[in-house]
């Protein structure tokens, strides 16, 4: 009996696909130990988990999209333009609580138009998002005016900068947020409700699911993520430009299907995601370390991307093909 | 068909006839008259030239991007493919190959991303916004890569006849324009090509069922883009006068706007290319008008934003009898 | 089994296509069986039979995209092949589909020589002058009077029939197999059709005619071949028969005696009332009642309305006229709030509209109870799976596990998921549609017994079936629809399938 099999019959098939990409994110670190001796410091280990943390932040409420079947390609620029009036309400009003209200909100807000975009007016959610984006990217351009904003207080700088007990906060964040996620995904009726929308969306419709709802609900989420992920950005950054969330789009879909979310829905998990999110950063981080030229970071992760959603369509047909 | 008494046809005849015109031309239309009306400089014969000219480009992305909406697919990477194939050509004329080989390497580009989306989208069946994200993310990386994120420059002696130059008196902007026109216009109205097009959007079953090799004609669809986005850089190298990384990128978002206010649909397999001809028109007016008025250029993205989306609503109501 | 008949009138020669001994099994079910059927140039067809009967199957095996399984068949009288539509258009055999195969945007020559374009001396380009002349003979032929620079989306549905027509001519078709024509045509339309079939006769083209109007198989047939069960039943001509034969040799199907139900004698309260319903997919002025402890069939032919019935009640489709009401109260929404209210749905495409595919058996038989069981909004995985475990035994479902996915599982098991989703759910109206389609015999009695049960515990049925025996077999009384009405009402004493079948296809 192969491996495989063996395995299946102890453990859920979600289990096991996660199991194999943990393997792989050992064997990577294992690799980058290897060829560079820079990589398993502390520093750069820690390093490597504050830019998976971030990632996941955003990724993980992205992944809640993909599940539906859909896609938010709003994300990044959300970030971008949360985080620009974030800063300025911080600027004005000095108040780090302020300044997370305004970032969640703004986020959340985004996110309950995409959400009525895709479920009042039936726009397709890649079409939706995809003009979306640029609404945003507009906007924040306009209103940052080409200037930075920059000198958040102290206490906003925490999030993205504190450390607790030696880990920084964002790590903390990582952990929290994953555990909200999978609590959402796997113990609640909303979670159970998202896969069923994805897997066979009339299916769902025809049970007396409230598809619509639970649509505007997962933008809002994915949103509102975005606009967390913002705060810790900014807090890490203490500047606040036009442009700050763009460099994440692809990264944020690499990691969730890299994290094994398939884009037809129905498929995925928060863990896998921030797996996926681990893995990717970890690619990354290795190009760095072998002074590869930072500007081959956009293209790789593209071939991720690709590759990533081909390997979905083939295993997807030959599970098909064995009924 | 009823009879209708003759003094009550007039009025019918007139709303029938308003609702035959395409939607595209009001918008043109009160666009033309909205900015003629507020801004004096609008509609001097230099601004027309100029908005001519600009919109030239977006064109060349625009025709091919009907072919793909109307094939019920989407291609966000034209942007990206375009500033790669600028930067391509850029590089070359600055390694020292004259013209024609430098162009021809940008097309050669082109094309090559073009064959990816096709296969990614035909034959792997991938979904075409995820095949396109992708490509566009690897198109944006590599203009990035290749040239550092510098602009490469030093190339004025070989692009600077371009857009001082003309043929027979037609500057080349122009001419590249119309070409593209003829070229788009022959290929969706008077060859297989174009009618397979169609019938990949409108009902791709008739066409496999009819013995035709459907994946090869839907490849070909996006291979047009991409080599059209290669002779389209040499517009784009010759107007920024070097080869920018990010000269580009968001253009196709213009483009798709361009398509979709000019009228083609985005799931039955209905297309009009005049009708994204004066979509790009459209376009380019509202960012000249609004450049005029002194608005921003982000700002002026998130009325066109907002126009595509107008442009998607309105397109939805239409498919819903 | 009344003994076939073969009729051949001494002038005839050669078929020009003839089906001997034709049979295509699938697992289960013999779609075909020792079918054999001569095909005459110059001779209108009529193949007859109710739903299941054969008749698709056999203009697979016709246009190639079935192989049969036994049999062979003889083109001018010699063997042949037909592995693909290819081939099927090279031996002149064309199907007219009720699903048209035209490019709604495309004009009427692009339609029709579509993969056929004419080239002219410009390499790649298109000869249209030579492509419309060609098309506008063809259409000519047969007496169509339209521009052929006209957009195919522009034209009805019976001038989009004759564009069909006039592809299949051009691919010099000289059998031609029709599918209901007449189903979405205006009776001047038909009449037109008819003169354009009489025109293609005379032309020497044989003609393959599936039809359910009894009137229409008189006044325009030469010949009629009658399946029943994948066989051949009988082949007549009509000058020889009579409308009630046809009926009757279309029915009399053996019943499977496996199942059999205690008839409700007395029925309970109201559970559903439906008045003057209405909605924008065809039906209109539907009056229907079910009260608990009935199962109440709902028959009809394919398209006459059903489903499009089931789904208004269950809000699936918007109600646009009349009113529904559940246990007295009026139900206004969609299904979720249908759902709420107790009824359950069972759709006829289980696969893509009944079931998640990818999910395990637990998710599905959850998949409409999870704001019943878990009102707080905490899934419990444990409760979940007691609850799905209780199903699995009580409903018998066959699968290792609970968290097998559906996928794998049989028809009979995933039909059995679909009832139990809803018996979790806690729902007193149970509204079937095709409960046993795709499912092997032996689980077609499990599925009524369970049926039987809901019903004897107090829950109320409305139920559609194509499957007549089943229907005179199972149900208390019966609506009968035709063509987005409700044609009648059979009693359990009027409940023959010869009835059902008379009222269903406009013979009184």
């Amino acid at each position: 009996m192969s491996v495989s099999l063996a395995l299946r019959h102890r453990f859920s098939a979600g289990a096991v696909a996660l199991g194999y990409r943990l393997v792989v994110v050992i064997a990577m670190c294992a690799a980058l130990a290897l060829a560079s001796d820079a990589f398993f410091t502390e520093s750069n280990l820690i390093n490597v988990l504050r830019q998976a943390a971030l990632l996941f932040l955003i990724a993980s409420g992205l992944t809640l999209v993909i599940l539906t079947a859909g896609l938010d390609l709003s994300v990044a620029a959300n970030l971008g333009m949360s985080a620009c009036l974030v800063a300025s309400v911080l600027k004005s009003t000095g108040s780090p609580l302020l300044g997370m209200l305004t970032g969640i909100g703004s986020g959340v807000a985004i996110g309950c138009t995409n959400g009525l975009l895709v479920t009042a007016l039936r726009l397709p959610p890649f079409i939706a998002t995809y003009g979306m984006l640029w609404v945003l990217h507009g906007l924040s351009y306009y209103y940052m005016a080409g200037g930075t904003i920059y000198g958040f207080p102290p206490g906003f700088r925490e999030i993205g900068s504190g450390y607790l007990f030696g880990v920084p906060i964002p790590i903390y964040l990582m952990f929290l947020f994953l555990a909200i996620g999978w609590f959402f995904t796997a113990r609640t009726t909303y979670g159970q409700e998202i896969y069923a929308i994805g897997a066979n969306p009339t299916a769902a419709r025809l049970s007396g699911i409230p598809v619509k709802r639970r649509l505007v609900l997962v933008y809002a989420v994915s949103g509102g993520m975005a606009g967390l992920a913002a705060l810790v950005y900014l807090a890490r950054l203490n500047s606040a430009e036009a442009d700050i969330g763009e460099p994440l789009l692809l990264p944020a879909v690499a990691a969730c299907v890299i994290g094994g979310a398939s884009l037809f829905g129905g498929v995925g998990t928060i863990s896998g995601t921030l797996v996926g999110a681990l893995i990717l950063t970890l690619v990354l981080n290795g190009m760095n370390l072998l002074q590869v030229n930072a500007n081959w970071q956009p293209f790789v992760t593209g071939v991720i991307v690709l590759a990533g959603v081909w390997i979905d369509m083939v295993t997807r047909k030959r599970t098909e093909d064995r009924l | 068909m009823s009879e209708m008494p003759t003094l009550a046809v007039q009025p019918r005849r007139l709303r029938a006839a308003l609702a035959a015109t395409p939607g595209v031309a009001y918008i043109l239309l009160l666009l033309v008259v909205a900015f003629g009306m507020t801004s004096k400089d609008f509609l001097s014969g230099a601004n027309l030239l100029n908005i001519g000219m600009q919109s030239a480009i977006l064109l060349m992305l625009a025709l091919p991007m009907t072919f793909v909406i109307m094939s019920e697919g989407l291609d966000i990477s034209l942007g990206a493919l375009l500033t790669l194939c600028s930067v391509v050509l850029a590089l070359m004329l600055v390694r020292g190959n004259g013209l024609p080989v430098a162009l021809a390497a940008a097309v050669a580009v082109g094309l090559a991303f073009g064959l990816a989306n096709g296969l990614l989208v035909s034959v792997v069946n991938v979904p075409p916004f995820v095949a396109t994200l992708g490509t566009m993310g690897m198109a944006q990386g590599l203009a990035l890569a290749v040239t550092d994120g510098q602009s490469v420059v030093g190339i004025s002696e070989y692009v600077q006849p371009i857009y001082e130059g003309g043929i027979f008196g037609v500057p080349i902007p122009l001419a590249f324009a119309l070409g593209s026109y003829a070229l788009s216009h022959w290929l969706l109205y008077h060859t297989r090509f174009g009618s397979y097009v169609f019938a990949i959007g409108g009902n791709r079953e008739a066409l496999v069922l009819a013995g035709v090799r459907a994946n090869l004609y839907h490849i070909g669809i996006y291979v047009f883009g991409g080599c059209m986005a290669g002779m389209a850089a040499l517009l784009l190298t010759a107007r920024t006068n070097s080869g920018h990384p990010t000269a580009a990128i968001g253009m196709e978002f213009d483009a798709i706007v361009a398509v979709a206010v000019g009228g083609t649909s985005f799931e039955r397999g209905d297309g009009w290319l005049f009708g994204t001809v004066l979509g790009v028109f459209a376009v380019g007016v509202m960012r000249n008008g609004l450049n005029l008025l002194g608005v921003p250029s982000s700002l002026q993205v998130v009325s066109i934003g907002l126009l595509v989306i107008v442009a998607l609503f309105v397109d939805g109501l239409k498919r819903r009898p | 089994m009344p003994a076939a008949a073969e009729v051949t009138p001494p002038d005839r020669a050669t078929p020009v296509l003839e089906l001997r001994g034709i049979s295509k099994l699938f697992p289960g079910v013999r779609a075909l069986d020792d079918v054999s059927i001569p095909i005459h140039a110059g001779e209108v067809h009529m193949l007859l039979g109710e739903n299941g009967a054969g008749k698709s199957s056999l203009i697979k095996v016709l246009y190639g995209a079935y192989q049969a399984d036994a049999g062979e068949i003889l083109h001018q009288g010699r063997k042949v092949t037909i592995a693909s539509p290819a081939d099927a258009r090279r031996l002149g055999i064309a199907v007219i589909f009720q699903e048209f195969s035209l490019v709604p945007f495309l004009d009427i020559a692009q339609n029709i020589f579509l993969g056929r374009e004419f080239a002219s001396r410009i390499p790649g380009h298109i000869d249209h002058l030579g492509m419309h002349a060609e098309a506008r003979k063809l259409l000519e032929l047969l007496g169509m009077e339209q521009d052929t620079h006209t957009k195919v989306h522009q034209l009805g549905v019976a001038q989009q029939q004759l564009v069909e027509i006039a592809k299949a001519l051009s691919q010099h078709a000289r059998i031609l197999v029709m599918d209901e024509p007449t189903a979405a045509l205006s009776d001047h339309e038909t009449e037109r059709l008819f003169k354009v079939i009489r025109r293609l006769k005379q032309e020497g083209v044989a003609i393959v005619y599936i039809s359910h109007r009894l009137a229409e198989v008189f006044e325009l047939g030469d010949r009629i071949t009658v399946l029943r069960d994948g066989r051949k039943v009988s082949s007549l001509l009509p000058s020889e028969t009579t409308p009630d034969e046809l009926v009757h040799l279309m029915v009399g199907r053996a019943v499977d005696t496996s199942y059999a139900r205690e008839f409700c004698d007395r029925p309970g309260e109201l559970a559903l009332e439906t008045t003057e319903l209405g909605s924008d997919r065809g039906i209109s002025g539907v009056n229907i009642e079910v009260r608990t402890g009935e199962i109440v069939g709902l028959a009809g032919l394919v398209g006459a309305g059903r489903t499009e019935v089931a789904r208004a009640i269950f809000g699936a489709d918007k109600v646009t006229h009349g009113q529904v009401r559940i246990f007295g109260e009026p139900l206004n929404g969609g299904p979720d709030v249908s759902a709420r209210r107790g009824v359950a749905l069972i759709p006829e495409n289980r696969k893509q509209e009944g079931l998640a595919l990818i999910r395990s058996v637990q998710d599905n038989l959850l998949l409409a109870s999870l704001a019943r069981l878990f009102p707080r909004g905490w899934f419990d995985p444990a409760i979940g799976r007691r609850v799905s475990v209780e199903k699995i035994d009580e409903l018998r479902i066959a699968t290792p596990s609970p968290l097998r996915l559906v996928r794998y599982l049989s028809g009979g098991n995933q039909q059995k998921i679909v009832i139990g989703k809803w018996l979790n759910a806690g729902c007193r109206l149970f509204i079937f549609d095709e409960p046993t389609h795709g499912i092997d015999v032996g689980a077609k009695a499990e599925i009524f017994t369970l049926i039987g049960e809901l019903v004897s515990k107090g829950a109320a049925v409305l139920m559609i079936s194509s499957e007549l025996p089943e229907i005179v077999h199972v149900c208390d009384r019966v609506y009968v629809m035709r063509g987005g009405q409700v044609a009648g009402h059979l009693t359990r004493a009027e409940l023959t399938e010869a009835n059902i079948l008379r009222l269903a296809m406009h013979h009184e």
